[in-house]
Formats: structure tokens, sequence, C-alpha cells
């Protein structure tokens, strides 16, 4: 079997990208471009920028985030907020990830260990 | 960036391509929504962009970021219609994401075929259960002079045809009928259900 970084890496990106959004509304509403803008400031998650929109979409079908349209000077923006349910799965999202990230770093040090 | 019309054009024309190819799957209300959003992102990115001399370098560059229409709109749809048919179950929100996925993936459209047959063999068996009633003499195993013709809905009877067991055959029409119909219905709603959860996991970074 060959092993593909790339493969790999974009897995990561991709389980990675719903709870970005998310951390990325957790502070305060924010629309589909600043969301882009921030989650590219801070990270390389955002391959294509219009596959954003379907999941925040998904994410406001669920639930999880209430969407808002706001006139702005030139046109008008869709802004996306966090909900309750939305900030209770944030939580258990970002819980879950501390715990595999935790877990990953465990199996690193014992590897570098053995290793050594 | 102040646009010319010819950057204006090629703008409607991405959020045409875009509208055309959702509005075969998704709700009018939803389509609108959907080129709205894409619409306001484009817009304020081309405010953002420095006036260039090659306005249709930036341009592309611009929607190339975005990604091409039809992929975007191929993310929309499987993941709104799909999720519609899970969450409300009815049978328009199941055909409307079966026929979405048949049109762009090899699965989809094998599955769809097969459920095809599923709907129309369970909706065949539940109208002549349902002709019976109407035209009790035409629905029934069918023998022309003894010899065995076929079995269900005969508008036109040939001289000398007997029709029995009607009402028996009107029985087991409705049950296997309603039956086959139950268990197509619950593999299209299984079937949907789990091409939603691997959406979930697959669909979020599409690469252009």
């Amino acid at each position: 079997m060959t092993y593909s970084t790339d493969s790999w890496t974009e897995q990561m990106r991709r389980g990675g990208l719903e709870l970005a959004i998310l951390l990325a509304v957790a502070p305060g509403p924010r629309y589909g471009l600043e969301i882009i803008r921030h989650l590219q400031e801070l990270t390389d998650l955002v391959v294509t920028e219009g596959t954003i929109y379907p999941i925040l979409g998904r994410l406001a079908r669920d639930g999880s985030l209430k969407a808002e349209w706001q006139a702005a000077a030139a046109h008008p923006r869709k802004y996306y907020r966090l909900t309750a349910p939305g900030r209770r799965r944030l939580d258990a999202m970002v819980e879950d990830w501390r715990g595999f990230a935790a877990k990953i770093d465990r199996l690193v040090q014992a590897a570098g260990q053995e290793r050594v | 960036m102040n646009l010319s019309d010819a950057g204006e054009a090629r703008i409607r024309g991405y959020l045409f391509m875009l509208e055309t190819s959702l509005k075969t799957f998704l709700k009018r209300d939803v389509v609108a929504d959907a080129v709205r959003e894409v619409e306001s992102h484009i817009r304020e990115r081309v405010g953002e962009t420095e006036p260039m001399p090659n306005e249709r370098d930036a341009l592309n560059r611009l929607l190339d970021a975005l990604g091409p229409p039809h992929r975007l709109a191929r993310a929309y749809s499987a993941e709104f219609a799909v999720d519609e048919a899970v969450s409300s179950g009815r049978f328009v929100a199941a055909a409307r994401a079966i026929f979405a996925l048949a049109s762009i993936t090899t699965e989809g459209f094998a599955v769809a075929v097969a459920l095809l047959c599923g709907y129309l063999l369970s909706l065949g068996c539940l109208f002549v259960a349902l002709m019976k009633p109407i035209f009790p003499h035409n629905v029934g195993v069918r023998w022309v002079n003894g010899e065995f013709r076929g079995a269900g809905w005969e508008v036109f009877l040939e001289p000398g045809t007997t029709v029995t067991h009607g009402w028996w055959l009107m029985g087991i029409c409705a049950v296997v009928g309603s039956i086959l119909l139950w268990i197509t219905h619950r593999g299209a709603r299984r079937y949907l259900r789990r091409v939603g959860e691997r959406r979930l996991r697959r669909m979020e970074t599409v690469p252009a």
C-alpha cells in the first residue's frame, strides 16, 4: 500500500474544518468572507473558498449557527452566529479534539523516547 | 477595483451557471439565498482588489479561489438535498436527493435504478389492488378456455376469459406492494443517511 502524505493531510484538514468554522464564529457573529479571511490568516484549512458556504449552510440548518442578512454599505452580508446548541456542540468538539491531540502527543513522545 | 462591462458579464455568467446548476436540485428560496451569498462574497473580493491592468486575470484568480460554479453547486446540492431528504423523510425530497446523487456518482446511479425498480414494482402492485374494487371482474388470475393467461388487471378481456382469485390477488398485491414500498423507501432513506454521514466527512474541502 502506498502512503500518501497529501491524502493524510487532506483528511486532517477536512476533519478540522467544521470545528474551525465554529471556532471562528465563537467570539461573535461573522459573515462568510470574514470567516474565510480569519481561517486563512491563522491556518491553511481553506483550500477552496466556496466550499465554506455549503458547510455554513449545513451548520445553520442543523441549528448550530443562526444566519441573518444585514445590509452593509456596499452590499448585504450574511452573518452567522453560534446558537446555544452550537456552543454546546463546539465545547464537546473542543474537548474531543484536546483529548485526541493529547493521546497522539503521548504516543509521539513515547515513540521519541523509545527511539532514543 | 471597478469592473468593466466585460468583468460584470463574467461575474453574472458565474452566478448564472451557479444558479442554473443549483435550481436542478434545490428549492428556489435556498438557491436564491446561496447565490446571493456567493455574489456578496465576489463583490466584496472585487472591492478589495487593487485595480489591475489585466482585469480578466484578476477576476479569474478571484473566481478560481472560490471554485468552479458546477463544483460549488455540486457541494451545495448534495449537502442540502440529502439533508432535506434525511430530516423530512418525504418522498419528494428523497427523490430529489437520489436524482442529485444519480447525476454525479456511479454508485448513486446504480442505487437510483434499483430504487426506481422497487418503487415502480410496489406502486404497480398497489395499483392492481386498488383496481379490484373499481373493476371487480377485470382483476385476478386470467384463464382462457382453461389455459392460464396471466394475473393482474386487464382492461379488455378477450372472449372466453375467466377471471378467478381476484380478491385473493388484491390482498396479496396490497400486502406485497405495501411491504415492497416500505422496504424501498426505507432503503432510500438509509442510503441517503449514509451518504449524508459520508459527506460530513468528505465534502468540506473539495480541491478545485
